[in-house]
């Protein structure tokens, strides 16, 4: 392309500031907010996640058998006899991990496993004076347990090592102990419907910022959850921590095929909130995209606009010597730039759209607890941004320049002249 | 205007024979041109055949409607003939395609219209510069001074960093001819280059055309009502319903 093309489409863009600039910001406007809407969004979604990642185990094993045990008969006379196994009823299996023990050490004899430690979990109601609150109860080795999910590490008060020393303590879910009006060193009754009551010392607060968390959570220790829940020596479950969390999915099912236990990964765990996600996020990206395309709407209509008043100008650069593909150029060259000027002002606002967000004060209580607005500021919005602005007003610039490039000088001269 | 006072007409040109013109520039055999829709398809040029040398400058009269403006605009290898063929230079444009034929209206060609066609966003010189820059012949800074070179000649040197809507009409037809000129082309097409012009600003354009044919040898076709202008021309054609029927040689 010769560089008076250049000069051409930058000198006409300039004549008409007014109007290109409203395109300019029109692509702007679409930029900015495929940068804003996708910040929020992720913003919250990667703190849900990470939050979610740290108080959740990458894999649970449960208590379920994927494999009911052979009857007695199928077991001596091996494949002989055709067992019809029509429902159990719940009492006739007795839901534990058998031989946890040596679970979890072939568990962390694996590569891609951490950590993993033995939980028992049910439910249990906290009484404090008259006051009454159902909680789930997770007796966990807390050691081990921190290992694998670390509580330690946001404990709001007291102290985690507590747990492991005392005979009769219990850590709190942050929401728990506000709603008993609870306090570290506070002695509580924690009783179920098939085991013991038993006192016990408050030794700590956890914040997971997990509102649904917080709410219900207690931690004791493995012991007195079996003796609180009536279920002696038993393992409900055993949580692992992967050194590659995303490939959860992967691990468990191979997990399932070596134990014959019942699964699950943390992407499983928390299906509902990433299939959320998910929709969350393919709407904003039609929003977005609609945002977008209406940036380009713009480019044309204003474009088309141009080209129709510049046909004699066309008429006349054709006549001394341009070629159709310099005016195609020339007109393409101007959607390019103003995509780029919307690109580059739709970034910068959009960069300090979010800065400014983030600094923003908002008490959120929700799925994520947080004091500020949460954002995501994540460069590749920016590049996504530029590139599909730099499409969408060349697509956009396609269409008036094609129809600029057509224009036949004699057919205006003959207009203009009779 | 005080800029056009300045411009000392050439009166006495008239008076001076004409030169003997050079070779042939432009030719065309057996031009016809068909106008309108499909259905209804009326014959605007009825077979032109027409020699022009080096040199020569050429009026076109003739009533509105007779194809003078049609003629022209395929002598400009602007337009594609029904039939018939035309060659500038000795290059037959029929076979050549639409980019062939843009660079051959630029290295070539300079047109000059009745409606002064500038481009509103450029300076007088840039509008001068533009088939100059596009055609590359030369540099940068000799396009300028090219550009500078022919605007003072043609008395615009003050207004060269002007726009055009800060022009009278008498001015910007000049800078239109300026442009048309300043890229050396062959032969200028003028249709009706006067005809919009009062009549001291249409003796200033009616002078320039005759300088630049006399001394620097530029074929100039001129489309015009004046019967004055027409008269002081090396060369009159008067065309009717498509058809030459006067060619008068006025040496
Ligand atoms: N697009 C067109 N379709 C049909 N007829 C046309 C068209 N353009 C011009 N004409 C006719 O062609 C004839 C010649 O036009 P033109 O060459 O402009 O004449 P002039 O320049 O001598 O006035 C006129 O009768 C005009 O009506
Ligand atoms: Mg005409």
């Amino acid at each position: 392309m010769s560089r008076v093309v250049f000069f051409i489409a930058l000198r006409q863009l300039w004549d008409r500031k007014l109007l290109n600039g409203i395109a300019v910001c029109g692509v702007a406007l679409g930029v900015l907010t495929l940068i804003g809407i996708n910040g929020i969004m992720q913003g919250f979604q990667q703190k849900f996640l990470s939050n979610i990642l740290r108080i959740s185990p990458h894999v649970t094993l449960f208590d379920r058998q994927l494999r009911p045990q052979a009857p007695i008969l199928a077991r001596a006379s091996e494949g002989f006899v055709v067992t019809d196994v029509h429902h159990e009823s719940p009492a006739d299996r007795i839901l534990r991990i058998s031989r946890p023990a040596e679970i979890v050490e072939a568990l962390e004899a694996m590569d891609e496993v951490v950590a993993a430690s033995k939980l028992l979990v049910g439910s249990a109601v906290i009484s404090r004076g008259s006051q009454q609150y159902p909680v789930e109860v997770r007796g966990i080795e807390p050691a081990r347990q921190d290992r694998v999910t670390p509580i330690a590490s946001y404990l709001l008060q007291g102290n985690y090592r507590t747990l492991e020393a005392s005979p009769d303590a219990i850590v709190l879910g942050s929401g728990v102990a506000s709603r008993l009006g609870a306090k570290v060193g506070d002695v509580i009754v924690c009783g179920s419907s098939l085991g013991q009551r038993l006192n016990l010392k408050i030794v700590g607060i956890f914040e997971a910022a997990i509102p649904p968390v917080d709410n219900t959570r207690v931690y004791v220790t493995l012991r007195n959850a079996q003796a609180l829940l009536g279920r002696p020596d038993t393992v409900g479950r055993i949580e692992l921590k992967l050194r590659e969390p995303d490939a959860a999915q992967v691990v468990t099912a191979r997990l399932e095929e070596m134990f014959g236990y019942d699964g699950e990964s943390w992407q499983e765990t928390n299906a509902n909130f990433l299939a959320l996600f998910k929709q969350q996020n393919s709407i904003i990206d039609f929003v977005v995209g609609a945002i977008l395309a209406v940036g380009g709407f713009g480019v044309l209509a204003i474009q088309i606009m141009i080209v129709l008043q510049k046909t004699r100008d066309i008429a006349i650069l054709r006549s001394v010597g341009f070629h159709r593909r310099d005016i195609l150029s020339c007109f393409l060259l101007q959607g390019a730039v103003i995509s780029l000027l919307g690109a580059f002002v739709g970034d910068v606002s959009g960069h300090y759209l979010i800065q400014a967000l983030g600094k923003l004060k908002t008490k959120q209580e929700g799925l994520v607890k947080s004091e500020t607005f949460l954002v995501f500021d994540d460069p590749r919005f920016y590049w996504y941004g530029f590139g599909f602005a730099l499409v969408v007003g060349l697509l956009a610039s396609l269409i008036p320049a094609v129809r600029g490039s057509r224009v036949e000088p004699v057919d205006v001269l003959r207009g203009q002249l009779g | 205007m005080s800029d056009e006072s300045s411009f000392a007409p050439a009166t006495e040109g008239a008076r001076t024979p004409w030169p003997e013109p050079g070779k042939v520039v432009l030719e065309t055999r057996g031009l016809v041109r068909d106008l309108g829709s499909e259905a209804v398809k009326t014959r605007i040029l009825h077979g032109i055949d027409l020699t022009i040398r080096e040199g020569e400058f050429l009026s076109l009269t003739g009533f509105s409607g007779s194809g003078k403006s049609t003629l022209l605009y395929l002598l400009g290898a602007l337009d594609r003939p029904t039939s018939g063929e035309v060659s500038i230079d000795g290059v037959e444009i029929g076979a050549l395609d639409d980019d062939d034929r843009a660079t051959l209206r630029g290295e070539k060609l300079g047109f000059v219209f009745q409606f002064h066609f500038l481009l509103p966003e450029f300076t007088v010189l840039e509008n001068v510069m533009l088939p100059m820059k596009r055609r590359g012949a030369r540099a940068q800074t000799a396009i300028e001074s090219r550009a500078r070179e022919v605007v003072e000649s043609l008395g615009l040197g003050e207004l060269a960093g002007r726009r055009p809507n800060q022009l009278s009409g008498g001015q910007q037809q000049r800078v239109s001819i300026a442009r048309a000129v300043a890229n050396d082309p062959r032969i200028v097409l003028a249709d009706e280059p006067t005809g919009n012009l009062d009549s001291r600003n249409g003796l200033i354009v009616m002078d320039v055309f005759e300088r630049l044919a006399r001394e620097q040898r530029i074929t100039i076709v001129m489309v015009t009502h004046e019967r004055s202008f027409a008269s002081r021309t090396s060369r009159q054609l008067v065309m009717k319903d498509g058809r030459i029927v006067e060619d008068l040689d006025q040496r």
